[in-house]
């Protein structure tokens, strides 16, 4: 809330109900952490898109945690799908016991060779004997 | 009809204006839980909630403002004076930063503004219709996320169960201002701009709410109680109303005319 000018009188602008709240609460009475379970989101931006991680959060049950990632994650852009997975349905490796990445040098099952030949092509095209090659090559197929 | 006649603009004003003054305080009052809900995903999902029917209020005001000659959204929401806010009294008061009285509030409001909405989404002006079908789509996400609570805090620990209990036995008194009629409602009827349903509003919302406080094991009375007339639909409020509007009007108030 905007601070009062100096010309008005002065008094406390925030809302009263704040007011009710210094009374500390009693840490035996808060909801015990195991009562919540966590949850992975995935929301889909347009139909066609994939499902992507949007995050996590913690709830009581899969209707509530649906709803949760409804309010959570689904506001602040457009999206027509999620899905919520408690996260000990997901089966993950081990960061220290499991080989993800390969040490042996196999690039060329990278498609990157292939990043160059576009301007090859752009190359050969300058030249004037391409042209006519392909002048001619289009007489006799078509 | 493609346009209503100009002797049904005022009364649907009216009905509108009492539609959107109920999202209007309930968001802001719903907007006082931010950072304080009971757990964190449900904080969130609260006041994502009170964004939605201070949104819904807005598309409101601004068709009472394009299409039925009304004053701008800002200068409808904040610039009147409170005898011409149509909201009901179960809106108005606080809920004693009680969370059972917070969620057995919305569970009342959204149920009832699902069958208001449902009744506007049947009417025989296109415009209003579309509008109307639109929030009642979101209203339904409300109704589900209060129904969601309302029997996991029914059926949950006997305290949970007892706060439900008093929080519904508390707020039942008030339920009846939501059906006071609002003045003109009638004359909309005949030409179907808020064509009346098979039965009575406070028919088939006392029948949703005792079946959804069935499955809680939650108990509510056999009717809605009469409200004491006129009431809020007719511009008389309660005691809290004029300071709950100082509060929300508080920065509109110091300038009226600025631009945001």
């Amino acid at each position: 809330m905007m601070m009062s000018s100096a010309s008005v009188t002065q008094h406390n602008s925030m809302s009263r109900v704040r007011e009710n709240i210094l009374e500390p609460i009693d840490p035996g009475r808060l909801a015990a952490e195991s009562d919540l379970t966590a949850y992975e989101v995935f929301i889909q931006l347009k139909r066609s898109d994939p499902h992507v991680h949007a995050g996590s959060l913690d709830a009581p049950d899969d209707e509530i945690a649906l709803q949760f990632a409804r309010e959570h994650y689904a506001r602040d852009q457009q999206c027509v799908h999620i899905w919520v997975v408690p996260r000990s349905a997901i089966i993950s490796t081990d960061y220290d016991k499991d080989l993800v990445w390969r040490h042996t040098d196999q690039s060329y099952r990278l498609a990157k060779g292939y990043a160059g030949v576009l301007k090859k092509w752009q190359q050969f095209r300058k030249k004037k004997d391409i042209d006519e090659y392909q002048k001619s090559d289009l007489k006799e197929g078509f | 009809m493609t346009t209503i006649p100009e002797s049904l603009k005022a009364p649907l004003t009216e009905l509108l204006l009492s539609t959107a003054d109920d999202k209007f305080l309930l968001g802001h009052r719903n907007a006082d839980w931010t950072g304080l809900g009971p757990i964190l995903e449900e904080d969130i999902a609260f006041s994502s909630i009170a964004q939605d029917e201070i949104a819904h209020a807005e598309v409101l005001y601004q068709f009472i403002h394009t299409q039925l000659g009304g004053a701008k959204p800002d200068d409808l929401a904040y610039g009147r004076e409170p005898r011409e806010y149509r909201c009901a009294a179960l809106v108005e008061l606080g809920d004693e930063f009680d969370w059972s009285r917070a969620i057995v509030r919305q569970f009342f409001c959204d149920h009832f503004d699902a069958v208001r909405l449902g009744r506007l989404a049947a009417s025989s002006w296109p415009t209003l219709a579309v509008l109307a079908g639109r929030l009642l789509a979101e209203e339904r996400a409300h109704v589900q996320h209060a129904d969601t609570w309302i029997v996991r805090l029914g059926r949950g620990t006997p305290e949970s169960h007892d706060r439900m209990q008093r929080a519904i036995d508390a707020l039942w008194p008030d339920t009846g201002s939501l059906f006071e009629a609002v003045w003109g409602e009638g004359l909309l009827e005949p030409s179907g701009v808020y064509p009346r349903g098979d039965e009575r509003m406070s028919v088939t919302w006392h029948r949703s709410i005792a079946e959804r406080a069935g499955e809680a094991g939650l108990t509510v009375p056999a009717s809605v109680p009469k409200q004491k007339q006129p009431g809020g639909r007719a511009g008389q409020h309660t005691p809290q109303f004029e300071e709950l509007l100082a509060e929300l009007c508080e920065v509109y108030r110091v300038e009226p005319k600025a631009a945001w």
